[in-house]
């Protein structure tokens, strides 16, 4: 893209001073003369003419006729910075849509937002289908929508899973605001049949590779320990899977768990996970919406290179008071939602708290008595509708795992704070303005006598984030939806900070702090080629520099695959100052080509980057893990994802299919050299090596979204490569979460008013390990040697489980007007020991004795009760 | 107070405790696991000293992982040590068991390098090594101490021994720090090999010249505290930087179990076949001076608790 522009376009910027007469008219009168695009922006017109540089005649004549009789100052753009390379894109983009609109009939917008009736709350992705035009679009992640048409009166029907159906007749003669509020289906009457065309949504969105999960079916899913949980949930899609149970985090085709953009309302979450693992940290009270993003990623996201996990967070009910609560095996909840301002404004309020620890506290013995072990987050948000035009939201997390015994403790949190405003600039062009900050840290100490701190050991590590995100859409013609915008991310990371005193002798052994930002700008276009086919088309590029202060060094390979020592001295750089920069143009493509109504196939191409990396050489990552910033060493992951789909409904929407291909490609892989330190070390980026990696497979599923039997079948076969040089012999090797077969199936039966019924089964391949063929005996231990030098040559068992659910609702009424319910859930059903891993070690007593060892981290059946009440 | 890898133990005992408390019961079970068979290679275990004492190199063949048996010694080599003055020293199986001794006096000096030389029947190996400084050891002290839980094999309740040596000026030292215990310099598996790199445990610390930093003076209480009577003590050994990446990644290797297992890798020797076509070897040659102190705990000289 970057070349095409160099080559056939120049840009000339021009300042418009003219007597008498509007800018307005002054554009119009070019607009029409001119043959070439333009855009006008900041009093700026800048024009995009052939590039004629070098023959001078032709310049001239090319401006006359521009021109024409309107006296303008011009100069041309210097084409060096980047940047505007993509301004003029987007203004091409906007060129040519402003032509379509300017020589169309006369035009109206419908726009409004679409929102639940029992709360109030704003609904994502919302089918606003227009009869007349066999044409539609969705609402944002805002529950807006917009759409303009020709003068005409249309059929307007409004449909979304699990909700009634609206249908409105509009006669269009101006533009008309026209908000939708819809009913749940449970609520309504059983035997509605809905007879009229069907919508088809599977296969008519441009979205390929993105997976939603509705709230509704992740709480009846059979969960651990009765725990919802969303993370949990996720790893049973197609292309998802895990290191193994309990470990943090989920792996997108190919991907591992620091690759995924974890969004809670637009602020990044570091660390998704409870208990080392075994809990996501969403309270499933109080999130909206959740999105998986594997492949065809828009424009409007970046910064990772696997996959987009978009969580949106319940606005608060706007209609009534709400209280939701539950009591499971490790959680009590309680959310609390409230209206105010008449419904302008309403809140939530949702907190959990494991509570193990307080009732195992008299059982304890006096020295564990002191013993510490829980986790909590609090979550909340406010919003804020200040007339028809802007909406105010402000939404907080805040989390955090404490374990300790007596003096000592170790805890690790994330906390993000959101606030953004949404604004209408017109009917057809929404803004979000995002600014966030984002917190992960953890410590680990301990502190002899806190009143006298003579004694202590402090270690502390964290990642703090500050960011400003404006998004735009603009609903150019229901052919047209164009977003634009950008971001800017600050980084304070402080990787390891550590002081130790002893009798008052401090020693210092941390890590210097680093400053680095991240700036992207991107444009994109939803776009309706023709009935049958639709492109969505953007680019990003994203820009990445690392900031003083700091001292930086570079690196000497003493023996190759092995540490790489530091060069002295370092150089120093003053606060501020421009160490290093990253430039990247990310672009994005998807289509799909509408075979008829009920088929579609689809492809996409997107380039991610990233300049943010989880150092973890451990097989689960382990809550220190630290975050690390792109470096002069570290370069920035980039990925070049394509993928090609097949997605058909059946049976009037009741059943959908899928299948989809990918094939990935992954440069700048971090691996590890041997023994290599992770934690505290300055020289960190000596212990690091880089590689490539690949990742395809196939991806099938089947899903039944009506009836009183739910769920879906998914099966992905796929591989996921690493190639690091010196590791494996430099060979290809496969990366710790590849697993060939991945199968998962999903039944939810709703029995009666009652009682629901749900089931999981799931089988995978065994993860990778590798085994040493050989002992030797050394300074009295055993070790092992690996002969053929290969990482993860062998594999261990397959992993299989079934677990079950079934929810009751109580037939009593909690204090009149409340509902209550049960969950009783088993996990592993039939008590399999499923491997977390396999490993070879030396026997506990005997130095000289080797063994191998499975380890299962779920060694048995887990059932458990869920107590869940809502008033 | 606990020293510094304690944490990281602490840490994973706190782990495996609340994941119990809250009902989730990891476990481990020695299975059978086939794994593919290799060629016999050459071991070398060879480390020398500055000390009064023989000298060992011991040689042995590797075997397949699960034989349980003693691995068999490599016989009939030859084995010379040659320094950087040309002195040459040559080792002799004499009660042909793989343990190449000599034993006419002292070997080792700082600052000297050393060439190791195999000849076995169809193969030559070469490894090489130096002594470095090692600062003497100024003190050891010990405070009673009670841990929150019973280690699986040590003891709750004792006392807890740190000593006290300072790391020369100049970065880049490297020592290997052993606990004696019962008299002897005792590292029992992989996991307890303690490394410092000048004063702290890697090189970028700003500890160059310092008193070994506090996590690692305590380094010398291991698996179990030390209870009145018995001896604790520590033996400073020198080590080049490729023998603390060495020991680095021996340590390593051990850590593959888990769910925050390490994968497994193999240790690079620095035992070099000259056939470039031959089979490589495996273990290391090693060169240290040593430094020593030992002290006997006694109630009355222990350090206050609440200092």
């Amino acid at each position: 893209m970057n070349y095409f522009i160099r080559k056939t376009l120049q840009l000339i910027e021009c300042f418009i001073f003219v007597k008498g007469k509007s800018n307005k008219s002054v554009l119009t009168e070019i607009f029409n003369r001119s043959k070439h695009p333009f855009i006008y922006y900041l009093c700026r017109l800048v024009i995009f003419i052939p590039d004629v540089r070098g023959n001078s005649v032709k310049f001239a004549s090319l401006i006359n006729s521009i021109s024409g009789t309107i006296p303008f100052r011009y100069s041309t753009i210097q084409l060096t910075m980047k940047i505007n390379y993509l301004i003029a894109f987007a203004g091409l983009l906007l060129c040519q849509s402003v032509a379509l609109i300017t020589h169309a009939q006369e035009k109206k917008t419908v726009s409004g937002y679409i929102r639940d009736a029992s709360n109030g709350e704003g609904l994502i992705g919302v089918s606003v289908y227009i009869r007349e035009l066999e044409n539609g679009v969705t609402t944002n992640p805002y529950g807006f929508y917009s759409i303009t048409l020709p003068v005409g009166t249309y059929t307007f029907i409004y449909s979304y899973m699990g909700y009634e159906r609206t249908e409105k007749v509009l006669e269009l003669t101006k533009d008309l605001t026209q908000d939708i509020e819809m009913n749940d289906e449970s609520q309504s009457l059983k035997e509605v049949v809905i007879t009229t065309r069907k919508e088809d949504e599977n296969v008519r969105s441009i979205e390929m590779s993105v997976n939603k999960v509705e709230m509704k079916t992740i709480r009846k899913m059979p969960a651990l320990l009765g725990e919802v949980d969303l993370i949990r949930s996720i790893q049973l899609l197609p292309g998802v899977t895990t290191v193994g149970e309990g470990a943090s985090g989920f792996n997108v085709r190919g991907g591992d768990v620091s690759q995924n953009l974890v969004l809670l309302d637009e602020a990044p979450v570091y660390n998704s996970s409870h208990l080392f693992g075994f809990f996501s940290v969403f309270n499933p009270d109080a999130v909206k919406d959740v999105k998986l993003i594997k492949g065809g990623i828009p424009a409007q996201y970046g910064g990772r290179i696997s996959s987009i996990l978009d969580v949106r967070m319940k606005e608060g009910n706007t209609k009534k008071r709400e209280i939701n609560g539950g009591i499971g095996s490790i959680f009590s909840r309680l959310t609390y939602e409230q209206p105010f301002d008449g419904g302008k404004g309403s809140f939530i309020v949702a907190g959990r708290r494991s509570y193990i620890d307080v009732l195992a506290k008299p059982f304890l013995n006096k020295d564990l008595r002191d013993s510490k072990f829980y986790f909590y987050d609090l979550t909340t948000k406010v919003n804020y509708r200040l007339g028809e035009k802007d909406t105010f939201y402000a939404s907080g997390y805040f989390g955090k795992d404490v374990f300790g015994a007596q003096d000592f403790g170790f805890g690790w949190g994330n906390a993000t704070a959101t606030a953004r405003w949404s604004h209408l600039f017109s009917k057809k062009l929404f803004m979000n303005l995002t600014g966030y900050y984002s917190n992960y840290d953890y410590s680990l100490g301990q502190k002899s006598d806190p009143a006298e701190e003579k004694d202590y050991f402090d270690w502390k590590s964290n990642i703090i984030s500050y960011s400003l995100k404006p998004d735009f859409t603009y609903y150019l013609t229901p052919d047209n939806q164009l977003s634009f915008g950008g971001q800017y991310i600050y980084y304070h990371s402080k990787p390891g900070k550590v002081t130790a005193k002893s009798e008052g002798e401090e020693t210092n052994i941390s890590q210097d702090p680093r400053f680095a930002d991240e700036m992207a700008l991107y444009v994109g276009n939803d776009q309706k080629l023709t009935d049958k086919i639709s492109l969505q088309y953007g680019i990003r590029y994203s820009w990445f520099r690392n900031l003083g202060a700091a001292t930086v060094y570079e690196y000497e390979e003493i023996n190759p695959g092995e540490r790489k020592m530091p060069v002295y001295p370092g150089k120093e750089y003053k606060k501020g100052e421009v160490i290093n920069t990253y430039g990247n143009w990310e672009p994005r493509f998807s289509v799909n080509f509408g075979l008829n109504s009920e088929n579609s196939i689809k492809a996409s191409y997107n380039r991610m980057a990233q300049y943010l990396h989880l150092l973890s050489n451990t097989a689960a990552s382990s809550p220190l893990d630290v975050w690390t910033l792109s470096t002069p060493i570290i370069q920035p992951e980039i990925a070049d994802q394509v993928a090609l789909g097949w997605f058909r409904n059946f049976s009037s929407n009741t059943y959908e299919a899928s299948a989809e291909v990918y094939y990935k490609k992954l440069k700048n892989q971090i691996d590890y050299v041997p023994g290599s330190e992770l934690l505290l070390n300055q020289f960190v980026e000596g212990d690091l090596l880089f590689g490539k990696g690949r990742a395809y497979g196939l991806e099938v599923y089947f899903k039944k979204n009506k009836g009183k039997l739910t769920g879906w079948l998914s099966y992905t076969l796929s591989r996921t490569e690493r190639q690091v040089e010196h590791i494996s012999n430099s060979n290809w090797f496969p990366a710790r979460f590849d697993k060939p077969h991945n199968f998962t199936s999903v039944g939810i039966y709703e029995l009666n008013n009652r009682w629901s019924l749900s089931a999981n089964f799931t089988i995978t391949s065994g993860t990778p390990a590798t085994f040493p063929t050989a002992r030797y005996d050394y300074n009295g231990w055993a070790l092992g040697d690996i002969y053929s030098n290969e990482r993860n040559g062998s594999r261990i068992p397959a992993y299989h489980r079934l677990d079950l659910a079934a929810t009751m609702k109580s037939k009593r009424k909690l204090f009149g007007s409340g509902q209550g319910e049960w969950v009783f859930s088993v996990y592993n059903v039939y008590n399999r020991r499923n491997p977390f891993s396999v490993f070879t070690r030396i026997n506990e007593d005997n130095p000289l004795k080797t063994e191998a060892v499975r380890y299962a981290v779920i060694g048995s059946m887990i059932p458990s009760v869920t107590y869940n009440f809502k008033f | 107070m606990l020293h510094f890898m304690k944490s990281i133990h602490t840490f994973q005992k706190i782990a495996a405790v609340s994941l119990i408390a809250f009902g989730l019961t990891a476990c481990e079970d020695v299975i059978d696991l086939n794994t593919t068979d290799s060629p016999p290679l050459l071991v070398v275990d060879g480390w020398i000293n500055d000390q009064e004492e023989p000298q060992t190199i011991r040689l042995s063949l590797s075997a397949p992982y699960f034989t349980n048996n003693a691995t068999q010694p490599v016989l009939n080599a030859e084995v010379t040590v040659t320094d950087d003055l040309g002195n040459v020293y040559r080792f002799e199986d004499k009660e042909e068991n793989g343990h190449y001794t000599w034993n006419d006096s002292i070997m080792g000096k700082t600052g000297r390098k050393y060439f190791l030389e195999i000849k076995t029947e169809d193969e030559v190996y070469k490894a090489e090594s130096e002594i470095k400084r090692v600062p003497t050891v100024d003190s050891i002290v010990y405070t009673k101490e009670k841990l929150p839980f019973k280690p699986d094999n040590g003891r709750q309740e004792g006392y807890i021994a740190e000593f006290y040596a300072r790391d020369f000026q100049g970065t880049g030292d490297t020592y290997w720090i052993k606990p004696i215990i019962k008299g002897k310099p005792t590292v029992a598996k992989p996991t307890n090999i303690t490394l410092a790199w000048d004063a702290s445990y890697n090189a970028g610390g700003e500890v160059d010249g310092l008193i070994f930093i506090l996590p690692l003076r305590q380094a010398i209480t291991t698996d179990s505290l030390f209870l009145e009577g018995e001896t604790a003590g520590v033996e400073l050994h020198s080590i080049t930087n490729e023998t603390f990446e060495f020991l680095k990644q021996v340590r390593e290797q051990s850590l593959n179990g888990g769910l925050f297992a390490i994968p497994m890798t193999n240790v690079r020797s620095n035992v070099v076949n000259q056939n470039p076509s031959g089979q490589k070897a495996l273990g290391y040659f090693g060169a240290s001076a040593i430094s020593r102190m030992e002290t006997t705990i006694i109630a009355e000289n222990a350090r206050p608790e609440d200092r």
